[in-house]
């Protein structure tokens, strides 16, 4: 039975830029906005846009991705024909190789696309927080009569540099491709997302992988190819939310974000397209009759009894009494204890801060930085980790980190 | 766990019983499925209960209402019931030649007769859905195969609660309190006891071997009995080896509006959510809610919530369900507010209960007692 569109999501980078996030855990797989994870984004994008059948091409650290991906049913991605699957590099009757690059990996999974003979390939990437109609792209993408059409977001002229930019004619269709240019010839910047024609996408996936020049990579190597080819290639231009969180001070950002839904474009309460995620399946949180609490997120299985104030709280947090929370992320399952004070950073999953330790401070001046504790670490009673520090092993009572 | 069928147990619930006690939240659904603690609904503990003790043959014997329940169960996914074998199996009752609708547990179970005989586990453990707990089933039949009996009742050991002494014939769900010797063998089943103070009441949960059951069920049937305890169980004391289990963990029972309310407001104690949701976690229909957002200018103190709440105003006191809405400047205070109930901006509510997608209207004031909490009903505005 053939497929209109399958997906095939990106998600076997390293996020080398999460640092301490990501030394076990692959960057789709980063927890967010409360009870999400990155790459709940994408997929539940997916299935609101009718996509049913989702190739997800892992890599680095997959452990704790693919245990939460499971059999794709918080998705509603268990499908009879279709579904979402995981896949990893594999070997071969001629060897085995890592996915070189994005194009190399899709390449090594082309007998997983044939199956579903789809007429399109949407490519998506693990690593952004957006909400998007992939349907509403891919009439786009039909109604141009493309080949090739790439979402793109308009940013301000002076950031463009810093983009890979898609410069395009009066009808949307891509002229020019300008990876990081110094000068910027337009303001489209490419999300690295990209519907593909799939007997085009096949054609060009096979002339790369024998190019031994090449990186195998879409930005580098198969858009510049199809560029040369004059190919029918437009730009489909998209403006809603849209956040690349590769970053440490990103990810705090976007998480702030939530907070504000009205005024930041992201928006989690949202009933005609919900974002799914795997449920922790903790009770209700419990508010104690002391706990002060201000504009913040709290998830089920939390416990409060401290001063928490905008702040995202991830399912099964403790606050104890004394403690107080300002702009901070904390992921599931930690525990602030008593006289803790917590500002302006990202605490992991399970982490325990034991009484009275210090973790980040509010910025001044220059000194904007995220503090950083990775997961399962603990800091010691006492201990101070300043406001640019990143904490990826447990921190003695008293010291400084 | 490995099950063998030489000790496992199959599991019988009865959704509907007691349900003529709470008339006001059952008008459109049934005992099993009234919403509790934030985000269950009272079958959760049971059923939670028994999977986890490595039951996973569950049958649920309903009489009315009960779609809310089966739109709750779906497939028995969430309780990891959806099995080849065995698995979740609703009954509805059967299109009989007489319009009665079953009374008592004998002619729910004689209904399901050969279905019974078709199963393989030994046992059966039979229990009602109007108690929130964490029970531990495991120990419950290692109880009842160590010491030979041929029927096990559990109990808790606790002041009789005036809602059951007030219980009398008109309502058709009978209560037990157990005449208890001391080598753990009930003596005596007193039906409907109007004595006051500390006694042994009855949980109604029950292990029997399943073969035992049958031919009881059968005999009784055949004589016309309506009630297990009063008229098998009680009648034959002397005969059958009835042995009592104590249960001395914590329990919610739900026996009337005003016990509804303060078993969900006792769940505002954090000692009392950790006894009764540990050791096992108790599992629930999943519905994809957002965290709950407090905005600015918000203000809780004491409150249980679920997901999906967004809070602009004042709760104090109250067990907010899924998807609650307190507009600004609302005031809710000693409240239950179930599912999606909507409180508009400037709103005061003080002890009540309102039902799902109950919504109070802007500036409107809703006030009850601690005695009387007031109840609004599904659906409605205020």
């Amino acid at each position: 039975m053939a497929k209109e569109m399958i997906a095939m999501l990106l998600a076997g980078g390293q996020g080398s830029r999460l640092y301490t996030l990501t030394q076990k855990l692959a960057k789709p797989a980063v927890p967010f906005g409360g009870k999400y994870r990155i790459i709940d984004f994408p997929l539940s994008n997916c299935v609101n846009s009718g996509i049913d059948t989702v190739g997800i091409l892992t890599q680095y650290q997959p452990l704790v991705l693919n245990e939460y991906i499971g059999n794709g049913q918080p998705w509603d991605l268990d499908r009879l024909h279709g579904g979402v699957h995981v896949l990893p590099p594999y070997q071969k009757a001629t060897g085995s190789d890592w996915y070189k690059g994005t194009a190399n990996a899709i390449y090594q999974n082309i007998n997983f696309i044939e199956r579903y003979d789809p007429e399109y390939v949407i490519i998506l990437s693990g690593d952004q927080i957006c909400k998007q109609d992939y349907s509403d792209f891919l009439r786009f993408h039909k109604e141009k009569g493309a080949e090739f059409s790439v979402a793109v977001m308009e940013v301000p002229w002076d950031e463009a540099s810093r983009f890979g930019l898609m410069v395009t004619d009066d009808n949307d269709k891509i002229t020019e491709f300008q990876e990081k240019p110094k000068e910027p010839k337009s303001n489209l910047a490419s999300m690295g997302i990209y519907i593909f024609n799939w007997d085009i996408l096949k054609k060009y996936l096979i002339e790369d992988e024998n190019d031994p020049d090449s990186e195998n990579d879409f930005g580098k190597n198969v858009i510049p190819s199809l560029l040369r080819d004059k190919r029918e290639m437009y730009a489909y231009r998209f403006s809603g939310y849209w956040k690349d969180v590769g970053t440490i001070s990103s990810l705090w950002e976007a998480n702030m974000e939530v907070l504000d839904p009205e005024n930041s474009g992201i928006n989690l309460f949202d009933d005609d397209w919900r974002i799914y995620s795997r449920n922790s399946g903790m009770t209700g949180h419990r508010i104690g009759a002391e706990a002060v609490l201000e504009n913040s997120m709290i998830t089920d299985g939390c416990s409060i009894d401290g001063e928490v104030r905008h702040s995202v709280l991830f399912a099964g947090v403790k606050v104890e009494k004394g403690a107080v929370i300002e702009d901070a992320v904390i992921m599931g399952g930690s525990t602030i204890k008593e006289g803790a004070q917590i500002k302006h950073c990202i605490i992991a999953e399970n982490v325990v801060i034991e009484k009275n330790a210090v973790v980040g401070a509010m910025p001044e001046g220059d000194k904007k930085g995220v503090a950083t504790v990775g997961s399962n670490v603990t800091i010691g009673e006492g201990a101070v980790v300043g406001p640019d520090a990143m904490v990826s092993a447990d921190v003695k009572g008293g010291d400084k980190a | 766990m490995i099950n063998s069928n030489a000790d496992s147990a199959m599991g019988i619930l009865f959704p509907n019983s007691y349900d003529s006690l709470v008339p006001e939240l059952v008008s459109e659904r049934l005992m099993a499925s009234i919403p509790f603690a934030s985000r269950y609904r009272l079958v959760d503990f049971m059923l939670s209960s028994m999977v986890n003790c490595g039951i996973d043959n569950i049958s649920l014997i309903v009489k009315r209402n009960y779609h809310s329940l089966m739109d709750h169960l779906g497939s028995g996914r969430e309780w990891d019931l959806t099995r080849k074998k065995g698995g979740l199996n609703i009954i509805p009752p059967f299109a009989q030649k007489t319009v009665n609708i079953y009374n008592g547990r004998v002619e729910a179970i004689a209904s399901i007769i050969d279905y019974l005989k078709r199963q393989k586990e030994k046992y059966v453990i039979m229990a009602d859905t109007n108690v929130a707990v964490n029970f531990n089933f495991s120990k419950l039949l290692q109880k009842h195969i160590d010491s030979g009996a041929d029927v096990t009742i559990a109990y808790t050991r606790e002041e009789v609660p005036k809602a059951l002494r007030d219980i009398d014939m008109t309502k058709k769900d009978l209560y037990y309190t157990l005449d208890i010797d001391r080598d753990g063998r009930v003596q005596k089943i007193v039906v409907n006891n109007k004595e006051s103070g500390e006694n042994n009441v009855s949980m109604n949960i029950y292990v029997i071997e399943r073969e035992l059951l049958i031919d009881q069920i059968r005999q009784a049937y055949v004589n016309g009995l309506t009630y297990f305890e009063r008229d098998i169980i009680s009648p034959q004391l002397d005969k059958l080896n009835v042995q009592a289990y104590e249960h001395d963990g914590y329990f919610a029972r739900i026996l009337d509006l005003n016990t509804y309310f303060a078993e969900n407001m006792k769940m505002l104690k954090e000692e009392n959510i950790n006894a009764l949701f540990s050791p096992n976690p108790v599992y629930t229909k999943i519905r994809d809610d957002n965290p709950t957002r407090y905005a600015v200018g918000s203000h809780a103190k004491n409150v249980m919530a679920a997901d999906g709440c967004v809070i602009e105003g004042e709760v104090e006191n109250s067990v907010l369900f899924r998807g609650v809405k307190v507009g600004k400047g609302a005031k809710v205070r000693n409240c239950v507010l179930m599912q999606d109930t909507v409180i508009e901006t400037g709103a005061t509510v003080e002890y009540a209960i309102t039902d799902k997608n109950v919504k109070i209207s802007a500036y409107k004031e809703l006030k009850g007692t601690e005695s009387f909490p007031v109840f609004v009903e599904k659906r409605k505005q205020v």
